[in-house]
């Protein structure tokens, strides 16, 4: 029995070109669909499409017909549709609403009216069933990103909704806490729609694959057809991208050393506890580990915002460091203003290094008329228009497609060869390194 | 055992009318340190600023009071004569009024704290039962300060990681367009999923709120007696 009916839809955001063209496909009850495709492709659009949110909320111009369970999306508002349909959207900090985890669960079945006796027990078996019950009294706004992310889905299952709709919902996790979620999604029973910028992931648990490019539905397949499609078609899907091929060759000079630093930001509540490592020149080093476990702060220390209670840090050179979400940190009123910031407003250097980055294009554009993925870059070139010796990227990958890491990864070998160092701290596994440390620990070196 | 959010709010404000109302200096000494003691039942990390502010108002008030004060005639100090202010002096009558005022505050300060410490504001305005987009406009607000503080700390840690140094108000004024920037499209972006979790229906229900025990109805009876011994005999 199809769950939701999108037939033939074209939508554009107002004043944009269109974002969906001519997309037609059902969603059967019980099967997981992976939706796959690059950045800007429409998969957030088609997200919100099926939420009811496009147009409702965005406005724009819509034809076509979307259906969900049985209420036309034109006719019915997000709310009313929200007892059918629940989204958990990309960014888990700007879908929470109140100040205590269960409120925040129990927010969602008080606005579709779910009997008050039904509302705390629903609350506790959704938090359970994300192993999450010991976050149930704990305030939202002391909780890390991935705590978030699980709350969010937590207050999307407690709906018990006929189609669930996760837009990257394991971008702020680590490779363990990410299968633990997308288990349990699996074992859900309702239609899932799952959106990712990680296909390894989505395909290990979906039945059945979308891939958008452009706003069309280029594949509309089971997982085997699909992986077909992807391998002939789309390699970088399959992780294709990832083999670490890159000609390494003895590295130079160091660029920066740690030895056993430690940080803590609260008394006797360590970040980071006797952490060592090098990056020399020439070479691209992945420092990994799950989430919490101090990359962000050893990243911080490397560059030299934050001073280590313990240990010793040598530099060599400038440092620069790419913040994790840094579309949200730009301050200039102009793209190029942006881009020159770093080198006291030297317009030829900014606008060379847009042109690495592809966003020649915008130089005359408000940073935030930009897309996210394009914020993304335009703060990579702002950090790296001043040529750091030390380059260092705190999870770069979140929320990008394959392709795009791809490209990443190349242009950062580059960088690192015209002898300089890159650190890039990820919990994405498969990022293109000369070789990769765990925090303290070196575990494999590529050569 | 915790009290539900409106008794523990009345008892909280119950203690701090009565440090306000209350003449003796004993009295308000007594009260400030039991709602010490409350805040104390707080987690460690959250309660210091606020304990911090408590006291540093409370001593600033009687550090200062005194010397603008002119009040007895039993001069513990005479200092300069100084332009508006006239001659600095302190007596024993003006450190009394002092000490009472400086522990008034800290009371005041401190039952703040407890009920920014411990009351769950979520639960507390629900359980109002009037005005409810009112009421989830102030549990929104609550939860602004923290993004606030996150995004001008994220920033800040931005434009260094550029090597641009953010150095006095100048420095951080430039952050600020983009702080309220970034905090409006975090606003669009809420009341996008706040629609889409139905937000704005009809049929809305509440949770339940846990049945009051004799504990709440006599912390609500210990509030009105609070302030009515404040006024009347502390």
């Amino acid at each position: 029995m199809a769950v939701a009916r999108v037939d033939r839809l074209t939508y554009a955001y107002p004043g944009g070109p269109d974002a969906l063209r001519e997309v037609s496909l059902t969603l059967e009850a019980g099967e997981i669909v992976a939706l796959l495709g690059p950045s800007g492709s429409g998969k957030s659009t088609l997200v919100r499409s099926l939420a009811g949110l496009v147009p409702h909320f965005h406005g724009g111009r819509f034809a076509g017909r979307v259906e969900i369970a049985g209420l036309d999306t034109r006719r019915a508002r997000p709310a009313e549709l929200a007892g059918e349909v629940a989204t958990v959207f990309q960014d888990p900090e700007d879908q929470v609403v109140m100040a205590i985890v269960a409120n925040e669960i129990a927010f969602g079945l008080e606005n579709l009216g779910v009997a008050p006796r039904e509302i705390w027990p629903r609350v506790d078996e959704a938090l359970a069933a994300l192993e999450s019950l010991h976050l149930r009294d704990r305030r939202t706004a002391e909780l890390s990103a991935g705590e978030l992310q699980r709350i969010c889905l937590a207050g999307a299952l407690a709906v018990r909704p006929r189609l669930l709709l996760l837009d990257e919902p394991t971008s702020q996790l680590d490779a363990a806490t990410a299968e633990l979620l997308l288990a349990k999604v699996q074992r859900l029973g309702a239609t899932v729609v799952l959106c990712e910028q990680r296909p390894e992931r989505a395909l290990a648990v979906c039945d059945r694959v979308l891939f958008l490019e452009q706003g069309r539905l280029l594949l509309d397949a089971p997982r085997a057809e699909a992986r077909d499609w992807l391998a002939e078609n789309r390699p970088c899907y399959l992780g294709a991208g990832d083999a670490r091929n890159r000609l390494f060759l003895a590295p130079g000079p160091l660029v920066v050393r740690a030895e056993a630093v430690s940080f803590a930001y609260r008394p006797g509540v360590p970040a980071l506890d006797g952490a060592s490592i090098a990056v020399h020149r020439g070479e691209v080093v992945a420092l990994q580990g799950p989430n919490g476990i101090g990359k962000t702060t050893l990243a911080k220390i490397l560059v030299g915002l934050l001073e280590p209670s313990a240990g010793l840090v040598e530099r060599d050179g400038r440092a620069g460091l790419l913040l994790q979400d840094p579309g949200r940190y730009l301050v200039r009123e102009r793209v190029v203003d942006e881009a020159a910031l770093a080198v006291g407003g030297d317009e030829a250097r900014a606008l060379a290094a847009l042109a690495r980055v592809g966003l020649t294009w915008a130089a005359e554009r408000h940073p935030r008329d930009l897309s996210s993925g394009e914020r993304e870059r335009l703060a990579l070139a702002a950090v790296a228009v001043a040529e750091p010796d030390l380059l260092i990227l705190d999870e770069p990958t979140r929320g990008v497609d394959p392709d795009r890491k791809a490209e990443l990864a190349a242009w950062l070998a580059e960088y690192a060869a015209a002898g300089r160092g890159v650190l890039v701290a990820t919990h994405d596994g498969t990022f293109p390194a000369d070789r990769s440390v765990a925090l303290g620990e070196e575990v494999r070196v590529v050569a | 055992m915790r009290l539900a959010p409106a008794p523990a709010t009345l008892l909280l404000a119950g203690a701090a009318s009565a440090a306000l109302l209350a003449r003796q200096l004993a009295s308000v000494a007594v009260l400030a340190v039991l709602l010490l003691a409350v805040c104390l039942r707080s987690e460690r990390r959250r309660r210091a600023p606020y304990l911090v502010g408590a006291l540093a108002s409370g001593i600033g008030v009687f550090l200062a009071s005194p010397l603008l004060a002119v009040e007895g005639a039993n001069a513990l100090w005479t200092g300069p004569t100084v332009p508006v202010l006239g001659r600095l002096d302190v007596t024993t009558e003006e450190l009394e009024v002092a000490a009472l005022n400086g522990l008034r505050l800290t009371a005041v300060a401190l039952a703040f704290s407890a009920y920014a410490l411990l009351v769950d504001h979520d639960r507390l305005v629900a359980a109002a039962r009037f005005a409810p987009r009112s009421a989830l406009a102030v549990a929104l607000a609550t939860r602004l300060v923290p993004s606030l503080e996150r995004d001008a700390a994220g920033l800040r840690d931005a434009v260094s990681g550029r090597g641009i140094a953010v150095r006095g108000a100048r420095g951080y004024a430039r952050l600020l367009s983009p702080l309220v920037a970034g905090s409006l499209e975090r606003a669009v972006n809420l009341a996008e999923a706040m629609e889409a979790r139905g937000f704005g229906r009809s049929d809305r229900t509440s949770a339940p709120a846990k049945p009051w025990r004799r504990a709440d109805r006599a912390a609500v009876v210990g509030a009105a007696a609070l302030a009515l011994a404040g006024a009347l005999w502390l």
